[in-house]
């Protein structure tokens, strides 16, 4: 596995007079966690819909696995496990029964192996001991890893998940959290869209950020939360700290200064040579929020006056 | 793919709740005849029921009858109206086309699921109404029947018989089938596509009674549908079960074409 | 970029396609061929040793006014009828008027006639009476073709267009009735030309476009049916009855009538088996019968058909006409003492059944 897993060129989506998706060019790298960053209403999920093939473009291009997609569906996506808006499954029909029933209508799934399949995926979600189970009965995050069982279903080299954490809890979250950190370690490429600034600063290690149909960032997380060249400094005497740093000052906020140089240890020094205690000292990192925020305009569902009419 | 679909309808309850309805009716009709003795008089009331009295062997056809105008559409329509649009209000519709699914296959594969649950659903009021209808009436075992020409048919050419109507009932539901399934390819609703399709049976029905229209009566899709009284005839009419045929052949070729047009272009976004 | 318009331009080619399939075979031009008037009603009346089986649907486009004895009649020639018929020659074949749930058999045997009525689960037996209300058989094409041709005279024909009747190539032949009396304007009759079997005949009556009576094959197979197929024996358990016919009907035998040996110019003739106290007149399609009426049966049916839309009521009694056909209750009722009431009823105009009601007054004063 190697080179680009999913690419898109000016991809756009029009519905009807609104541009749902304006000309967004996505470029996952295989290895990659991918975080899909942005609001509701973005178009987000209109994107993972399109790399699914089941929205069609109104212009542009997608390839999934070096293929065109949907030209190529039937090659490429046995080879997708996906998580789309939520997770949907026959109530009356047992966990097993779902997950069979789906393997089972396409392409991809040896029928030999489905049964161990199965049981593997069930027990690595977590519902090993509810597989025959109808599913009528399971609760919110029950579904919820019941989906990603089917994800899983066929170990496939990506994997596309819209909000993969919804409905559960904090435990649930840290339990598939681990789970999709061990699937890319293994070499699953991980597409991972959420507004859940969170949950992509925990996983990703590459992030996209959609606002109003448009891609404003696109880039390794590492580069975006590098280093400002500035060092943190928590101090109880914060003014006696001022006075010894002067203009190397950046801002100051309580306890709390922000000191222009990339070395802590020099500021440590110089501090500590002039008598100021040091409580900590960090060098100082943008947080992917400030990133967003200042990318992106502002949330989708927010209608401003007059632009809703 | 197909067995897929065969699965999913059949391991569905609703399935059989729908199939133990439809049977209600003509074991109702059964049981009210027998308590009360008050056969229609002949060439009233649904075709065969007033040999039914004599003759309990004609009772699956007397079912047929009373099935066919109404219930038996109905419950196709519900299912056909379900095929689609039932997977995209449940949301599994997007999980079963990113499998994927090809969409074309999808469609086929629920065309041929709903002709096996129509021909089941029929197979089963035949032996409902087989079993009913031997229990209560009498049953000529030796005598033979009568055909509606007036000649004599020996059981043998009775169940012959039998089962070409069962299989002409069933090929003339495959256009509210075709219908149901191609409105349910138009809407996230299933009960939209089931009204739509019964707005078509109901339209269909009424126009065929009016004189005004009979330029189009042969163009309906109700309108051969009495049709398999023609196999007890003597000898068989087989005009109109041929052009009954021809012409469920050409609704389902054109609206699954309709169907496969729209669908293979549409956006999921259910 | 996905073009997708073009699945919907093939369901639109396809379903266009299937749409124009009937109406392009039907317009494909029939064969004609060149044989003259007189010749061919000479094939048609010939052909009745044709053996043939086939599917016939007749409509009528007469509204009658009902009477109960006549139900039968009103519903020929005002309904649409499908006929299957087996035909192996003039006294073996079988007619069978097909309903959606059932059927009304008439099987002809050296003998006479049995018929079978589903609904009722009734087999009648009837011997061949001469005088009879029109039934089912007589709409068949071929049967309604030699019968209105049989009293054509030559230069009454004329060849019209061929025309494709249950596949077949048929030669059109008309016959406009000379008589100015007639009220049909013309009969037109197509033929198979390779054995004269008439396969389409329609009766066309002057002043309106619907045809009085349209009947024509739509399925027909020139091969000899089975001789099971024609025979009848009736079924166990049926209601075996023999059959009445028109001359146990009351219409009036005990009131003796002196019936002119002419009424509109129509001369009177006499056929085997009709009692002398009907009077029938004229000839080919232009016919009159007239019969007396006792005065009860007249006073309900002058009734009737005064209450009918378009009847004509004057002086000399009461008269409809429903497309060719004209019916009309004459004279003053017995009961005041007056001449006597006839029935009158033909293929006839109104004002030829005004002058033969006033020539038959005149006869009797």
């Amino acid at each position: 596995m190697s080179g680009t897993v999913i690419a898109t060129h000016g991809l756009r989506k029009s519905f009807g007079a609104v541009r749902a998706v304006d000309g967004i060019d996505l470029d996952v790298r295989a290895g990659d966690v991918y975080g899909f960053l942005g609001a509701n209403g973005s178009g987000k999920t209109t994107t993972v819909r399109m790399l699914l093939g089941l929205v069609l473009p109104t212009a542009g291009t997608v390839e999934v696995l070096g293929r065109p997609i949907p030209k190529a569906g039937r090659e490429v996506l046995p080879r997708v496990g996906a998580l789309i808006e939520g997770p949907a499954a026959y109530g009356h029909l047992s966990a097993t029964a779902n997950l069979s029933l789906s393997d089972a209508s396409g392409p991809g799934g040896s029928r030999r192996t489905r049964k161990a399949r199965i049981g593997e995926v069930l027990d690595q979600v977590g519902l090993g001991g509810v597989g025959k189970r109808a599913v009528r009965g399971f609760s919110l995050g029950m579904r919820q890893r019941l989906g990603l069982a089917g994800a899983l279903l066929r170990r496939p080299d990506l994997l596309v998940l819209d909000e993969p954490t919804n409905g559960l809890d904090p435990q649930g979250i840290h339990e598939i959290r681990e789970l999709l950190l061990d699937l890319n370690r293994t070499g699953t490429t991980v597409f991972l869209s959420s507004h859940l600034l969170a949950e992509i600063e925990q996983l990703a290690t590459r992030v996209g950020v959609l606002d109003r149909g448009r891609m404003v960032l696109q880039d390794d997380l590492a580069t975006l939360t590098a280093p400002t060249g500035a060092t943190v400094v928590d101090t109880p005497r914060a003014a006696q700290a001022r006075e010894v740093l002067g203009d190397r000052v950046l801002s100051a906020d309580g306890d709390r200064l922000v000191v222009r140089g990339s070395e802590p240890a020099e500021v440590n020094a110089v501090l500590v040579g002039a008598g100021v205690p040091v409580h900590g000292l960090t060098l100082q990192r943008p947080t992917l929020e400030e990133v967003v925020l200042a990318a992106a305009a502002g949330s989708g569902d927010r209608v401003q006056a007059g632009a809703a009419s | 793919m197909i067995a897929v679909e065969l699965r999913k309808l059949f391991r569905r309850p609703r399935t059989w709740i729908t199939i133990a309805l439809l049977n209600s009716l003509p074991v109702l009709v059964a049981v009210l005849l027998k308590v009360t003795d008050l056969a229609p008089r002949p060439g009233e009331g649904p075709a065969f029921l007033s040999a039914v009295l004599t003759n309990g062997t004609l009772f699956p056809l007397a079912a047929l009858a009373i099935v066919l105008p109404l219930f038996l559409p109905i419950a196709v329509a519900v299912v056909a109206g379900d095929s689609v649009a039932g997977e995209a209000q449940g949301g599994t519709l997007r999980y079963l086309l990113a499998r994927p699914a090809g969409r074309t296959r999808l469609l086929v594969a629920k065309l041929v699921a709903l002709v096996v649950f129509v021909l089941v659903t029929v197979v089963i009021v035949a032996i409902v109404g087989y079993v009913v209808g031997t229990t209560l009436f009498e049953v000529q075992s030796l005598g033979a029947t009568t055909a509606v020409s007036g000649t004599s048919l020996t059981p043998d050419q009775v169940a012959g018989r039998t089962l070409l109507s069962i299989g002409y009932v069933t090929i003339s539901m495959l256009g509210v089938a075709a219908f149901a399934m191609f409105f349910s390819t138009l809407t996230d609703s299933p009960q939209l596509a089931t009204l739509g399709a019964l707005a078509v049976l109901i339209g269909s029905s009424l126009l065929f009674t009016l004189d005004a229209a009979s330029d189009i009566a042969p163009y309906l899709p109700t309108r051969y549908w009495l049709s398999f009284v023609d196999f007890f005839r003597d000898p068989i009419l087989w005009r109109n079960v041929v052009r009954g045929l021809g012409l469920q052949a050409v609704y389902v070729v054109v609206l699954l074409g309709a169907a496969w047009a729209n669908f293979t272009t549409k956006d999921i976004t259910s | 970029m996905v073009v997708r318009g073009w699945r919907w331009v093939v369901v639109a080619l396809g379903l266009a396609v299937l749409v124009a399939l009937p109406a392009l075979v039907e317009a494909l031009p029939a064969d004609d061929e060149d044989v003259s008037p007189a010749d061919l009603r000479a094939q048609v009346l010939a052909s009745d040793d044709v053996a043939f089986s086939g599917y016939a649907i007749s409509s009528g486009g007469l509204t009658l006014p009902v009477s109960d004895a006549l139900t039968g009649v009103a519903d020929l020639l005002s309904d649409q009828t499908a006929l299957r018929a087996w035909y192996r020659g003039s006294d073996d074949w079988r007619v069978d008027v097909v309903t959606p749930t059932g059927e009304t058999g008439t099987h002809r045997d050296a003998s006479g006639t049995w018929t079978w009525d589903y609904a009722d689960q009734r087999a009648s037996r009837g011997d061949d009476p001469p005088l009879a209300l029109p039934t089912a058989p007589d709409l068949l094409p071929s049967a309604l073709g030699r019968r209105l041709l049989s009293e054509a005279g030559d230069d009454e024909l004329s060849r019209i267009a061929p025309a494709r009747v249950a596949g077949v190539d048929a030669v059109g032949l008309r016959y406009t009735p000379a008589d100015p009396a007639a009220s049909v304007s013309a009969v037109d009759v197509w033929v198979d030309p390779s054995t004269g079997l008439p396969v389409r005949v329609v009766v066309r009556s002057a002043g309106t476009a619907t045809p009085a009576l349209d009947t024509r094959f739509l399925d027909l197979d020139l091969s000899a049916p089975a001789a099971t197929t024609t025979a009848f024996d009736p079924p166990p358990g049926a209601d075996v009855t023999a059959e009445r016919d028109l001359t146990d009907v009351d219409l009036g035998r005990q009131e003796r009538a002196d019936l002119p040996a002419t009424l509109a110019d129509l001369g009177r003739r006499s056929f085997d088996g009709v009692p002398d106290q009907i009077g029938a007149y004229g000839s080919g399609i232009t016919v009159l019968a007239v019969s007396a009426l006792p005065g009860r049966a007249a006073g309900s049916l002058r009734d009737q058909l005064e209450r009918t839309p378009g009847a004509v009521v004057d002086d000399l009694g009461v008269r409809i006409a429903a497309g060719p056909l004209s019916l009309m209750v004459a004279g003053t009722s017995t009961r005041d003492g007056g001449s006597g009431t006839y029935l009158l009823a033909g293929t006839v105009t109104l004002d030829a059944l005004a002058t033969a009601a006033r020539q038959i007054q005149e006869a009797a004063r």
